[in-house]
């Protein structure tokens, strides 16, 4: 590995910390389209910051930039308030708006700006190594990296300092309001950390990025934990496996970087999607199946309760009348005989106590459903696990 | 110390007004949701506000509280604005006001109820997570402390946030529905605990939806349409007449003495 290469993946890194940590809580305040707005309509304030300043690194720009991002928020939520649109309408009205000025800005001014559309949106992460900063003539690196670190220094002290104050007005905006945090202040105080981080990490990054990496790891984080702390600390892990894994995706294909680090968030999200031990699409499918077989347990469980007759607990007689196929049945039959519900007798099937207290129990839960007493059930049985 | 001795009024009817609300106005897009209301709440009640849907009894709970701005008039807690008196005060809010998805524990639930005395910046240490751990077991969830709120039953739920309120350790309880949803044995334990606190010289104000159980529960009511109907003891001015003007039908109180 060279310099550059570290460098590269330095900052894609620092850039993926800076995006999770206000990500989280964008995802949590389910407000992850708001990021792509900010994302797109601070480019009118960077093209103008330019203009003023001639520097895309200069700190001024950096701040009239994520000003821009403070309108989009406050004209969204003034569109909305007027209840004539809805939210999401609100937002696809008003981050067109502003960036299609950016673009129009960049287009008239072409000439003497080094700006173009494409490194708007997509970065030039490759290409950040070589702007580099000079503090006393001596090299200290890479400008990119300075900016997002001392972002992210600002965005981890925020982080400590008000981590109370933004879990309780996320969870509960009423309560941080009669508390007397006011959610409002908390509310653009994320915002505006959202939008300076956006900032910092778009000339590296470019927009679609920045928003897949505040959004993805976030999201991927959710599946996994039920502790916030965690959430963050997954979402953090996330983003900088896919800006490292990602940066070697793309060194190997010889393609953008940025596309590569973004594959690499789908991939991640779409392996725990999948794959997550209680939230992922196969655990779901899977606990379904099993509450399924459990409804027909305790269907034919109910039924040996209530027949006493041998004619009518014949297996082959279930099979025909409670209508289900073999394959159920045996699944059925397996299942309570494993639990010592039943005894098999000749193909006569009876209760055992163990089952007759089960059936009467879990009947009485559902009828009344209260919880208190079927505690011990739920260890065994999915289908009380709420 | 000042705190100590504000809980330590005399309790039931002393004559100190806890809460006092004066032509309080409120209005959602310009349509009144509640329209000059004067109330007056002594300390030590346990109160019922009653009224049909949409009759602004949250309204009125969150004005008092300053989640919502009025578009007139004042209130008052122990003759301050609500925003001195904070900490005098404990508001339980709907249960479907917040995301139970939310990633988090029942524990820590109940401790962002000591984030009020806590104010800005300092964090929960271990004498706010034992103040936690007590307000759980007083509403029996001890046990299950741990748990992601998501896994609870919508009663459990509904104990969090009533823990959530006794750990602020207030002279006067907001509570929005809490009856909503939960089963019969959890009414049972929350009623419980209001009857405990008014007994402590606490003042409950609870918006109620069961005519049925005014009577047994409460011993103050606030019959609110918009505008005040009625308010004060239950066995003076709970009855027909105020029931129909309320709610507009006749109405026959139909339980039995």
């Amino acid at each position: 590995m060279n310099s550059a290469q570290i460098e590269i993946q330095l900052i894609a890194s620092l850039v993926a910390i800076a995006c999770a940590i206000p990500g989280t809580f964008l995802v949590l305040r389910k407000m992850a389209m708001i990021s792509d707005a900010i994302s797109h309509s601070i480019l009118p304030g960077i093209v103008v910051g330019f203009f003023i300043t001639q520097d895309l690194n200069s700190p001024l720009l950096i701040l009239l930039a994520a000003f821009t991002g403070i309108i989009t928020v406050v004209l969204v939520e003034y569109i909305q308030k007027t209840g004539l649109v809805k939210e999401d309408t609100a937002i696809g009205l008003v981050f067109p708006a502003l960036f299609s000025i950016g673009v129009i800005l960049i287009a008239k001014n072409a000439n003497d700006v080094h700006l173009d559309v494409d490194a708007v949106l997509l970065g030039e992460l490759a290409f950040a190594p070589f702007d580099r900063l000079f503090i006393e003539g001596t090299d200290v690196g890479p400008k990119s990296l300075w900016i997002i670190g001392s972002i992210l220094l600002i965005t981890i002290t925020l982080l400590l300092a008000f981590f109370k104050e933004l879990k309780l007005s996320t969870f509960d905006k009423g309560l941080a309001a009669s508390l007397g945090f006011s959610p409002v202040i908390i509310h653009y105080g994320l915002m505006s950390v959202a939008s300076v981080t956006t900032v910092g990490a778009f000339d590296a990054v470019g927009a679609i990025l920045v928003v897949a990496l505040m959004i993805a790891p976030a999201a991927t984080a959710y599946l996994l934990t039920t502790d916030l702390k965690k959430m963050l600390s997954l979402a953090i892990g996330f983003g900088v496996l896919s800006a490292i894994s990602g940066y070697w995706f793309a060194h190997w294909l010889d393609a953008s970087i940025a596309g590569s680090i973004t594959t690499m968030l789908g991939f991640i999200f779409l392996i725990v999607f999948l794959f997550a031990p209680s939230k992922g699409i196969i655990a779901v499918m899977y606990r379904e199946k099993q509450q399924r077989t459990e409804v027909s347990l305790l269907t034919f469980l109910l039924h040996l309760k209530n027949h006493t007759e041998e004619r009518e607990r014949h297996v082959n007689h279930l099979q025909e009348h409670i209508n289900w196929q073999k394959v159920r049945a045996k699944t059925v039959l397996d299942l309570a005989q494993k639990n010592n519900m039943i005894t098999m007798n000749k193909n006569i099937v009876s209760l055992t106590n163990k089952g007759d207290t089960f059936t009467s129990k879990a009947i009485d839960y559902i009828i009344t459903n209260e919880d208190a007493q079927i505690e011990d059930m739920k260890e065994d049985f999915f289908l009380f696990r709420g | 110390m000042k705190e100590q001795s504000q809980n330590k009024k005399t309790p039931n009817y002393s004559g100190v007004l806890a809460v006092k609300v004066d032509d309080l106005t409120v209005a959602y897009n310009y349509k009144p949701v509640l329209w000059d209301i004067d109330l007056e709440i002594p300390e030590g009640v346990l109160m019922a506000i009653v009224g049909p849907n949409g009759a602004g009894k949250s309204t009125l709970i969150k004005s008092i509280l300053g989640i919502l701005k009025p578009i007139a008039g004042s209130v008052s807690i122990y003759g301050k604005p609500y925003n001195k008196q904070r900490k005098l005060v404990a508001y339980v809010p709907q249960k479907g006001s917040v995301d139970w998805d939310f990633p988090t524990t029942a524990l820590d639930v109940v401790m962002m109820g000591t984030y009020g005395s806590l104010g800005w910046i300092k964090r929960p240490k271990q004498k706010e997570k034992k103040a936690a751990l007590e307000a759980l077991e007083k509403v029996g969830m001890l046990a299950f402390k741990s748990r992601q709120i998501s896994q609870l039953s919508g009663g459990q739920q509904q104990r969090i946030f009533l823990a959530r309120a006794l750990v602020q350790n207030a002279s006067i309880y907001f509570m929005d529905e809490p009856f909503q949803g939960v089963d019969a044995t959890t009414e049972i334990a929350i009623i419980n605990i209001l009857k405990e606190l008014r007994k402590a010289g606490k003042t409950v104000i609870v918006v109620h939806h069961d005519l049925q159980t005014v009577p047994e529960y409460f011993d103050w009511v606030t019959f609110l349409n918009v505008k005040k109907i009625a308010t004060g003891p239950v066995k003076d001015i709970f009855n027909d007449d105020n029931l129909t003007k309320t709610y507009g039908i006749n109405y026959k109180v139909s339980i039995q003495e």
